[in-house]
């Protein structure tokens, strides 16, 4: 247990929770939850600021959500990344999500301290899989705010995992990480091999979580009420608010005490009053049985999910060596026992699904060699080592390497030695080599910390002493880089995406891209700006990727005016937590430009969003006629999920006009998940087109490579073919259409070889000239081209010619829906 | 010197200093000794060796070669466009320094092709 912990390294992981958070530290070899000052793991995510200015953070701020909830706030996790403030009418003030989200990480670390006698200065928090980088953002500037000096953040499913596998003593296989939280599922797949952990993919559903549930009872003690009184109550009445309450209250506490007990009650807290009818009290018993029946059909859409991640992934359920479950909700045991016996894995026994994720953050921190311990006055014990080793070690032989640093005055050391602590392992002296560096592998014994005394000598057996003199490696499950969840790319002019990081790219990363601007910018013009959008999501259309930043070259910033068909050399960085950074730079200009604005959730206007649901419906609509007249059942059975979704969405926005801007968010970001599931299903429908068009693609790029491809270039064609009868036989829209781009590209690369091509192309792009957005460019362009196409210098030609495709002009309608961008 | 020729002498293996029979375990354990020696900047771990000469190697693009060799798709690729650095052809440099047949000759302008993409 963990114990003397001022003499340890302390890591310390959060799971900042929409409804409750959690903190753990880990030492090395073992987690522990820290327990609040009202003794409990779980802290309500929940803060309350009264007439008198006091802040109260927990369990006594939700004590008055129904009471005061003008005053108390909670849910704010939900509007990370946005604009918005939270007014507190009682005292006059008011806070940003990120300032609320501070005051919970604020009282999680003053209870490590209380328990500890350590004021943490560093930690990982948790983030939803997908949240998106503006939430990201807002998170870490929370953990400033609650004093924390440096923050890494980590995805959920990564740090629930990392928890269940620290403590596994199976061997090798694939994970489903099933987590069900109150408003959203997420299944995570990850395979650990040879001690290590990767995300091998990830699936979700924003429709569906644990208050889902809780509904599906209430509308069976609804339908039961109507049968046994004769009383309609209604959810969508607010004059029936107060008893469906009541209803919700009793059903939360029923499927709790049905993982105890056969039968239960359901008791309410007062009589069901609705307007002019006699108040009742009904008497509802409920059964296991009736419960099951109630959440089967909320069950069977997580097992759709899970089914669907592990199909595209070639996993078969019964190759999962087990299942973790994370969530309040899966600690129902129907729920546990339904989806273990429908996809015939193990669960992973003896973890704790509330507070798994902040145990994971924890050891997490460990293996980023982030030790809470606030830095201690500086003693110099000796000649500095410079060191670098894993904190923790998957392997059993990782490296250390070190170099020793001149001091003032002290007599450097010629040789190092480690040795384990238990006597077991020796490294021997290893000489110091010009640099006064040394490299050696260490052996590790498996699951527990190793420390390793550092000695070292000045080659005659004299003794100098070094610092530091002792060094810990922790040898088990690791995870190095954590991966970006969304791609990330820049929206260009024509609505299509040049991504820079896609999904799964480790963590810390930088990309650069070289674009052309579309459009001149003047000089000291302050109306005239070149926006260069920064959009996430994994649509190859920027319209249906989330804004995440824009990087402005105004013209008031720059030395002179820039002319379209400008280079830029974008640069697009990100670190370990997934905060970003990007930087412009334009040659032509020797300037550079590096500020991102807007970096933040879009508002979630009830007006725009309504106007957005009526052109999804009528999409609907569209499609579900279409597929009616060219009989199409399972497009039909797709459109009614799409249907209910909507539905769901009409709900949120209801709440979003009443002034719930966290419904509104929601809604926002699920009719851009509808808008983009519709774009499927439109796809899909061309499945048949999109099939002649392979034929016809892998036809013209194959005939092309066979003649003028290289041997390579005929091997990665065998290579792609393969994909594309993949994403044939599992019918997968994206997959078939990205390869056939690939065997296009392979083929133009080849037919680019052939003499006739580019005077052909050349011809094509001369023939546009009038629509150049810079004509005497272009007319010297084509004088060039000319002169290159006499001499045959089809070399020559080939430039011209892709400049000349710079400058001609692009579609209005496509750029408006890429964010404005003024580049391409 | 093309995209693509640049992106072949990033080749992952090429960064590890590793060959296409690399396990798991000596793939971390290069990318984790690379990255801690770069840390303390030591002279050895500046370069790699490539068919193409010489390359600067950078935390980065270790990071990027063990994320790719994890991925066994991705591998299997790497391991498809792998020669051994001193079986590859070495070109005399044109006036910018790079070969410039390299690209037709090693059918590099299919990497391209592939989307694959330049790094910074």
């Amino acid at each position: 247990m963990l114990g003397a912990m001022s003499e340890r390294p302390v890591y310390v992981g959060i799971d900042l929770g929409t409804t409750n958070s959690a903190v753990a530290v880990f030492d090395g070899e073992t987690t522990q939850v820290i327990r609040n000052a009202q003794g409990a793991t779980l802290t309500p995510s929940v803060v309350r600021i009264d007439a008198k200015g006091r802040v109260s953070v927990g369990a006594p701020a939700r004590r008055w959500l129904e009471r005061d909830a003008d005053n108390t706030k909670s849910e704010f996790k939900r509007l990370m990344g946005t604009a918005r403030a939270l007014s507190f009418p009682a005292s006059g003030q008011s806070a940003t999500p990120p300032e609320l989200a501070a005051k919970v990480l604020a009282s999680l670390r003053q209870d490590v301290a209380d328990q500890l006698g350590i004021m943490p200065v560093t930690a990982v928090i948790s983030v939803p899989a997908l949240f998106e980088l503006p939430q990201s953002a807002a998170t870490a500037e929370a953990a400033k705010l609650a004093g924390f000096e440096r923050v890494e953040l980590l995805q959920e499913p990564i740090a629930s995992a990392l928890a269940a596998g620290w403590s596994a003593r199976e061997g090798d296989g694939r994970w489903l990480v099933y987590d069900l939280g109150g408003g959203t599922f997420d299944a995570s797949l990850l395979e650990t091999h040879e001690g290590f952990l990767r995300v091998v993919g990830h699936d979700g559903d924003n429709f569906l979580g644990g208050r889902d549930f809780d509904w599906a009872v209430v509308d069976w003690a609804i339908a039961e009420i109507a049968r046994e009184h004769g009383v309609a109550i209604r959810r969508d009445e607010p004059a029936h608010a107060r008893a469906v309450s009541l209803l919700k209250h009793a059903a939360e506490e029923a499927k709790v005490a049905l993982s105890r007990t056969d039968e239960v009650v359901l008791s309410f807290a007062g009589p069901l009053e609705l307007p002019g009818q006699v108040a009742i009290e009904p008497e509802l018993a409920i059964d296991r049985a009736t419960l099951e029946r109630c959440i089967a059909p909320l069950v069977e859409r997580t097992l759709d999910v899970s089914r669907r991640l592990l199909r595209s992934h070639d996993t078969e359920p019964e190759q999962l060596a087990r299942i973790v479950f994370v969530g309040g909700p899966t600690v129902t045991p129907l729920l546990r026992q339904r989806v273990a016996e429908a996809l015939h894995a193990p669960i992973a026994e003896g973890l704790d699904p509330m507070t798994l994720v902040a145990q994971g953050a924890a050891i997490y921190a460990a293996t980023s060699a982030l030790d809470a311990r606030p830095a201690g006055p500086l003693v110099r014990r000796g000649v500095r080592l410079w060191l670098q080793f894993p904190a923790v070690s998957s392997d059993l032989t990782p490296h250390v390497v070190g170099r020793a640093l001149a001091g003032d005055n002290t007599a450097l050391p010629r040789r190092v030695a480690l040795a384990r602590d238990d006597g077991g392992w020796h490294s021997g002296w290893l000489e110091l080599d010009g640099e006064r560096a040394f490299a050696t592998m260490v052996e590790l014994l498996p699951r527990r910390a190793n420390a390793f005394a550092i000695s070292a000598d000045d080659g005659a057996g004299n003794d100098v002493p070094v610092d530091p003199r002792s060094i810990t490696i922790v040898q088990g499950l690791t995870i190095n880089d954590p991966p970006l969840s969304r791609t990330i790319g820049v929206a260009l002019a024509s609505d299509r995406v040049q991504a820079y990081f896609e999904r799964g790219t480790p963590l810390p990363a930088r990309r650069s891209f070289t674009h052309t601007t579309i459009e001149s910018v003047a000089k000291g013009s302050s109306d005239s700006v070149l926006k260069i959008p920064i959009v996430q999501g994994e649509h190859d259309h920027a319209h249906l990727c989330r804004l995440v930043g824009t990087l402005e070259i105004p013209g008031s910033a720059i030395a002179r005016s820039l002319p379209a068909g400008s280079d830029v050399e974008l640069t697009i960085e990100l670190d370990r937590g997934g905060r970003l950074a990007a930087r412009a730079l334009v040659p032509t200009l020797d300037q550079s430009f590096e500020h991102v604005a807007q970096l933040l959730v879009p508002a979630a206007d009830p007006e725009v969003l309504a106007a957005s649901l009526g052109t999804l419906r009528r999409r609907v609509d569209d499609l579900r006629a279409e597929a009616f007249r060219r009989g199409m059942p399972q497009l039909i059975s797709a459109l009614e999920r799409a249907e209910s979704d909507l539905g769901e969405i009409a709900r949120d926005l209801g709440a979003a006009q009443g002034g719930n801007d966290d419904a509104g968010q929601r809604a926002r970001r699920n009719l851009l998940e509808v808008d983009a599931a519709l774009d499927d299903l439109e796809q899909a429908k061309q499945w048949p087109e999109l099939e002649q068009r392979a034929v016809r693609t892998m036809t013209w790029a194959g005939n092309q490579v066979a003649q003028l491809g290289t041997e390579r270039e005929q091997a990665l064609f065998e290579e792609i073919a393969g994909g594309v009868d993949r994403a044939r036989r599992d019918r997968d829209v994206r997959e078939l259409q990205r390869q056939l781009r690939l065997a296009s590209q392979l083929g133009e690369t080849a037919w680019y070889r052939d003499p006739d091509t580019w005077p052909m192309l050349f011809e094509d792009a001369a023939s546009h000239l009038d629509s150049a957005t810079d004509l005497p460019k272009a007319q010297a362009l084509v004088r060039e081209g000319k002169d290159a196409r006499t001499r045959n210098d089809l070399a020559a030609l080939r430039r011209v010619t892709e400049k000349l495709w710079k400058l001609l002009p692009h579609d209005p309608e496509a750029r408006r829906q890429g964010f404005d961008s003024g580049v391409r | 010197m093309s995209d693509a020729a640049e992106r072949w002498a990033r080749n992952p293996l090429y960064v590890l200093e590793l060959p296409i029979s690399a396990t798991r375990a000596e793939i971390e354990r290069a990318g984790q000794k690379w990255l801690a020696m770069l840390e303390l900047d030591l002279a050895a771990a500046r370069l790699y060796a490539t068919p193409l000469g010489p390359r600067a190697r950078t935390p980065e693009l270790v990071r990027e070669a063990m994320a790719e060799l994890r991925e066994p798709d991705k591998r299997a690729l790497h391991e498809l466009w792998w020669l051994a650095p001193e079986d590859g052809p070495a070109p005399a440099p044109d006036d910018d320094g790079s070969p410039p047949d390299a690209d037709a000759a090693l059918g590099l302008d299919a990497l391209t092709a592939a989307g694959w993409r330049r790094g910074a």
